[in-house]
């Protein structure tokens, strides 16, 4: 009887492609804010408009996507900002408009970016430091860094840095290319190698990885290495894009940074990533900004959809809305014993402790 | 005691459960129980794991709601229970797995569950250590509880049982830890209290405590009520008859029939561990082998450490090779008991989970194949015949059977040497149950050694060659071919008396904490460090730049500390709750920009108050926004606060897009005023981190705060209501920082919407320092003043040495990362003294 029931099982299948609710959501976003975008603010889906968007938008997402490999270890990284600055400074100061150094230079950023990186990841995954505490510490000795080597007087950028990050190549700001690489290239290592897959694995539930003999804390130290290198990677490109960086030029991608993961569909608590969701999210995120200044609006509206969104984005993936619609939707027609229909909260409330915690943001 | 019994026969019981069913998804825990228990009888619950003994005992308690059923009480009939209501009808409970909260201290451990009319005959002090004294447990009550052993945190739950003088006391395997001497302090006690009229239910494995404590025995099997006796009327075969002949629900593959000269191919000499001694187990090739006993004697422990998740001593060998703990943990393929825990990775898919012990199988080149691993994975699963709706389904939406098979197929799939299964059946339906049996023993005969730990004799029984029996750690009996009987194992796992390996009496082993160690130990040290430093920086900045104690620059270093320090205090109070608040920083600057339309020179007394009502009004809802989001949105406090700081920094944007609206010159030079060098405001910021300071270690709000922060479910097990302490935190510390902007105001002097955002990470800095801990739970209001303050004046230390803004920086962060790093090492060097004991 087993084994007949064995013959009978279906065979069990897996779709080639996968499409995640973080990437229909985002994706869908999108698209919706490009359409009004067309027939509210028409000039900000111009090409000029397009060209000043879209590098901005892809230096987030590097920078995203180096956030959401520490963000699927559990983790987070509040040294985004001193990195993405240290870098954009060494490249400008160091070669000071001569070609020549520019080389030399990025490989001092390098370094930087594997040091911090490794101090980042032995304190959380072997001294068990927390990453906020940990990552704000080294933020602020990047930044010391920063102002050692700047004096925090801007440089311009070098020619070369300019045609190759600010540049553009068949009219698309090559900022896109680096960025769709860091995508390709980020894909390919999670999801398609033994050690990525292990990454994810031991993300999802490090004690399960454990129990199975995997290497929990490489990994987890490892997530903020691999991170440092693509916020290195972001300064490097704010330097080409922007001709005069500032000392403070990462500041503003901090929370976004951990705002694109969100959106993407990426859980704080780790796990399974989802890079191409994210990049669209700075996508997302980074057009919002264009649209709302085309417009005229003050900033501060711009702020506060940022805000909405990620408020609406997060419940999406917290908040059991098909229970939440069909409470409301036999409310009427059955009002129920008081004893029976708890109010709303308390029936969240009683979801059990693994699946609530799974389940949050 | 019978003649207790004999008049207790006239008076109303104490609980009455009638007709009480539970079900889980279906399944039955309970059916149709109906148990009386006596006012000052002592009633035993007998029968073995998983026969609904704690499930019963939890609707009892009001933990759990049963699916039908009556429960009568002093003459009143509930269909269900809550813990509170069980507590104010006098039921205490003293769970098999103590629910003490780490980070606080005995005495608090103690405070926070009872209520406090325990504590009103007499000063504090005594009535707790009188509550220690009754159970034997001879710590300090200053001593944090995470420094306790095992057995006195098991000696504190009973103490915070017998406190409320309960009516019914149930006691589930209270002994399970304790030696031999603090068992018959606890006997004494219980027999007191009944003399005394309360009832006892006592939920044991051991006969030999049921003969030696108990009036009645009730005897539980599959969730039904077995039998209901007097103790002196049965003798302890018929108990044992109740118990066991569990009717086999499940069919088992026949056993391997060898011939005497098969080769032993696992062969386990004389290993010790953590929990369990000397334990010798040889199997022969196709045998599988059991591990049997009482849950909590080791086994666990036993089949963790074959796994190579725990160092053991003496020698491991598969076929003839021997392996270490480390060659253990990569070669053996082990299927632990909590499958939620450590057994997958529920939000990954099931092909994910299945193959990821074999990956390296997969890959041709660099990269892991799809079809490679696909076949691989859908052959194993198919074979296992595991229902599913895709291999991308999230392995958590699967049946607990069809989830314990995804485990066997990653564990068969990694070619193990060695298959180890804790509780392989436990939340397994029953047909899944014989296909599990079916597989491992093909496992077996394919040449794998098969160990199984598991609490139901009857399936060792069924599915095992061979098993040892474990009791307290030890191996009592070794059983083979027609030996292995549930009745031979369970009689050999309840009847043994051997001694616990650990004994802890809550007496002899530990020794007194010493007033120094205690101190070290506790929550204030950090603050006397920082102290330290703080003298010792100001002495070193003074020799080196006389002006440094100049009377500005005390004033300018106090306020600037002032302000900094106000919003610190209001961030340790989401630290302490376990959680964070990013959005401190612009909630500070928005509602310094609230004040500027409101507080400037000119404006009536009126307008003055109703600017500062409506500033209090807005860190109220941001706070409320907050607690909201986090408890019944379930956001991550990161998520959450990160919001709220976005959008707080768009409405101060709203407000003003520049800077604008000075602040009342009078209002500034008000609450600028000094006695002496040092501000007013600061003193009064001293005076109220010492009044929180003072909630927060003797008052019920602050033990509620740090219980949630310690450990939410013992939290909510003694009683405190989470979503409102969470709340009523995050509106509290909005609240401090609307101390914190009042401060503000006067430094800025005008309403500029940039201002805020700094501050959240700069409080976050000053807490850390200061001591408290981002794991929740523990730290002090004074140590995040002190860290505010010892901030500011590195600042200030590098301006007044001229060392410029790098050095600022590189400060702020070795501070900070010395700071976690020394209390974070001085911490888990505590944790493993304390471990140790």
């Amino acid at each position: 009887m087993v084994d007949a029931l064995a013959r009978n099982a279906p065979a069990l299948t897996s779709a080639r492609f996968s499409v995640s609710k973080g990437l229909i959501t985002v994706g869908s976003a999108t698209v919706i804010l490009f359409l009004i975008s067309g027939v509210l603010a028409p000039s900000s889906i111009s090409g000029t408009s397009l060209s000043g968007m879209l590098p901005i938008a892809c230096v987030l997402a590097v920078a995203g996507l180096g956030q959401m490999l520490v963000v699927q270890q559990g983790g987070i990284d509040l040294s985004v900002p001193g990195m993405i600055s240290l870098t954009a400074v060494i490249v400008t100061h160091n070669p000071d408009g001569n070609d020549a150094l520019l080389l030399p230079a990025i490989a001092l950023a390098l370094v930087f970016a594997v040091v911090a990186g490794f101090a980042n990841g032995l304190m959380i995954g072997s001294l068990r430091l927390n990453p906020i505490i940990a990552t704000l510490g080294t933020n602020a000795l990047l930044y010391g860094a920063d102002l050692a080597i700047s004096g925090g007087r801007p440089r311009i950028t070098t020619k070369l840095m300019q045609t190759i990050s600010g540049g553009q190549t068949f009219g698309i700001p090559n900022a896109v290319f680096f960025a769709l690489g860091v995508l390709i290239v980020v894909s390919v290592l999670v999801k398609k190698t033994v050690a990525g897959r292990r990454f994810e694995a031991v993300g999802a539930n490090p004690e399960a990885a454990r129990a199975i003999g995997l290497r929990v804390r490489s990994h987890q130290t490892l997530a903020y290495v691999w991170a440092q290198l693509l916020y290195c990677l972001a300064g490097i490109m704010i330097a080409g894009i922007t001709a005069q960086p500032s000392a403070f030029e990462g500041d503003k991608f901090l929370l976004p940074s951990v705002a694109v993961v969100v959106l993407g569909g990426t859980s704080l608590l780790g796990g399974r990533g989802f890079p191409l969701a994210t990049l669209i999210a700075a996508v997302f995120l980074q057009q919002l900004t264009q649209f709302v200044i085309t417009l005229g609006v003050s900033t501060a509206i711009q702020t506060l959809v940022q805000a909405a969104a990620l408020a609406v984005g997060v419940s999406l993936y917290t908040v059991n809305w098909r229970a939440v619609f069909a409470r409301f939707s036999r409310t009427p027609s059955v009002p129920p014993p008081p004893t029976a229909a708890p109010p709303a909260p308390s029936s969240l409330e009683n979801t059990t402790p693994a699946a609530a915690s799974a389940d949050a943001v | 005691m019978n003649t207790l019994h004999d008049t207790t026969a006239t008076r109303s019981a104490t609980l009455e459960m009638s007709h009480i069913s539970k079900f889980y998804a279906g399944v039955a825990a309970l059916t149709d129980v109906s148990v009386e228990i006596r006012p000052g009888e002592v009633h035993a619950i007998l029968g073995e794991n998983g026969a609904g003994k704690s499930t019963l005992m939890n609707i009892a308690s009001g933990s759990t709601p049963p699916s039908a059923g009556s429960i009568l009480m002093n003459g009143e009939s509930y269909d269900s229970l809550t813990p509170t209501l069980a507590g104010t009808l006098g039921v205490a409970i003293v769970h098999q797995h103590p629910a003490v909260l780490g980070d606080m201290t005995v005495e608090e451990n103690l405070r926070v569950a009872l209520p406090d009319s325990v504590f009103a005959d007499g000063s504090n002090d005594e009535v707790a250590r009188a509550l220690l004294n009754g159970v034997g447990l001879d710590a300090h009550l200053k001593d944090r509880v995470e420094t306790l052993t095992l057995a006195q945190k098991h000696l504190l739950e009973i103490a915070k049982a017998f406190a409320r003088h309960p009516r019914l006391l149930i006691l589930d395997e209270p002994t399970a830890p304790l030696g031999r001497e603090a068992v018959d302090l606890l006997f004494g006690r219980v027999r007191e209290a009944v003399a005394a009229g309360t009832s006892v239910v006592y939920i044991t494995h051991r006969l030999a405590e049921v003969r030696e404590l108990a009036d009645r025995v009730t005897v539980l099997r599959d969730g039904r009520v077995r039998g209901t006796a007097v103790v002196d009327e049965i003798t302890d075969d018929e108990l044992l008859a109740l118990i066991v002949g569990r009717k086999l629900e499940s069919t088992f593959p026949p056993k391997s029939l060898l011939p005497l000269d098969t080769e032993v191919n696992f062969d386990v000499a004389s290993i010790s561990g953590p929990g369990f001694v000397d334990v010798s187990i040889a199997g022969r090739r196709g045998e599988i082998i059991g591990v049997a006993g009482v849950v909590g004697n080791g086994q666990s422990e036993l089949l963790r450490a074959l796994a190579g998740l725990e160092n053991f001593e003496g020698e491991v060998s598969v076929g003839g090779t021997s392996y270490t703990p480390r060659d253990l943990l990569h070669r053996a393929a082990f299927m632990p008991a909590d499958r939620h825990r450590e057994g997958l990775m529920m939000s990954l898919s099931v092909r994910e989970n299945a193959a990821v012990s074999a990956l390296k199988k997969f890959t041709s080149t660099y990269l892991v194949s799809r079809s490679k691993e696909l076949d691989a994975v859908s052959t194993s699963l198919t074979e296992l015949s595991v229902k599913a709706p895709s291999l991308d389904a999230p392995v958590g939406a699967l049946s607990g059977g069809n989830q314990q098979k995804v485990v066997i197929s990653r564990a068969l799939l990694s070619e193990p040497v060695l298959l180890i299964a804790d509780e392989p059946t436990q939340g397994v339906d029953v047909g899944a149950r014989v296909e599990i049996y079916r597989i491992l023993r093909e496992a077996s005969e394919s040449g794998i050694p098969v160990i199984i730990a598991s609490s139901d004799a009857k399936e060792l029984e069924g599915l095992c060659d061979r098993v040892i029996v474990m009791s307290r750690g030890h191996v009592v009996a070794t059983l083979s071919g027609d030996q292995i009987t549930e009745e031979i194992i369970v009689s050999a796992a309840v009847s043994s008396t051997t001694q616990s390996i650990q004994v802890g009496t809550g007496k002899s082993t530990v020794k007194r904490s010493t007033g120094v160690r205690r101190f070290l130990q506790g929550d204030y040290a950090p603050s006397a460090l920082l102290v330290a430093v703080i003298i010792l920086l100001g002495a070193y900045v003074l020799t080196q730049n006389p002006q440094y104690l100049g009377s500005f620059n005390i004033f300018s270093m106090l306020m600037t500390a002032c302000g900094l320090g106000a919003i610190a205090m209001g961030q340790t109070i989401a630290l302490l709750l376990g959680g964070i608040d990013l959005s401190v920083g612009p909630l500070a600057g928005f509602l310094v920009v609230i004040a500027s339309y409101f507080i400037n020179d000119g404006a009536s007394t009126g307008t003055i108050v109703l600017g500062l009502a409506l500033m209090v009004v807005a860190a109220i809802v941001v706070g409320l926004v907050n607690g909201v989001l986090i408890r019944y949105l379930k956001f991550t406090p990161i998520a959450a606060t990160l919001t709220l700081y976005i959008a707080l920094g768009g409405f101060a944007f709203l407000l003003r897009d520049t800077q604008g609206g000075y602040i009342s010159t009078d209002f500034v030079t008000n609450l600028s005023s000094t006695v002496g060098p040092v501000p007013v405001a600061f003193i009064a910021l001293v005076v109220i981190a010492l009044v929180a300071e003072y909630f927060l270690r003797k008052r019920r709000w602050g033990w509620n705060l740090r219980a949630v922060g310690s450990n939410e479910e013992s939290a909510r097990s003694v009683g405190v209501s989470i979503n409102r302490t969470v709340i009523l935190g995050y509106i509290l510390v909005s609240l401090f920082v609307f101390l914190g902007a009042v401060i503000l105001m006067t430094q800025i002097g005008i309403g500029d919407p940039a201002a805020g955002p700094s501050y959240t990470l700069t409080s976050i800095t000053a807490v850390v320092l200061g001591g408290t801990s981002l794991l929740g739970g523990r730290g002090t209001f004074i140590g995040s003043l002190l860290g505010a303050v010892l901030l500011t004046q590195v600042l200030n230390a590098t301006t007044v040495l001229g060392l410029g803004s790098v050095f600022q920086y590189v400060f702020q962060g070795l501070l900070i990362l010395v700071a976690a790093i020394v209390y974070s090492v001085a911490r888990s060097r505590k944790r493993r003294a304390a471990e140790q004991l």
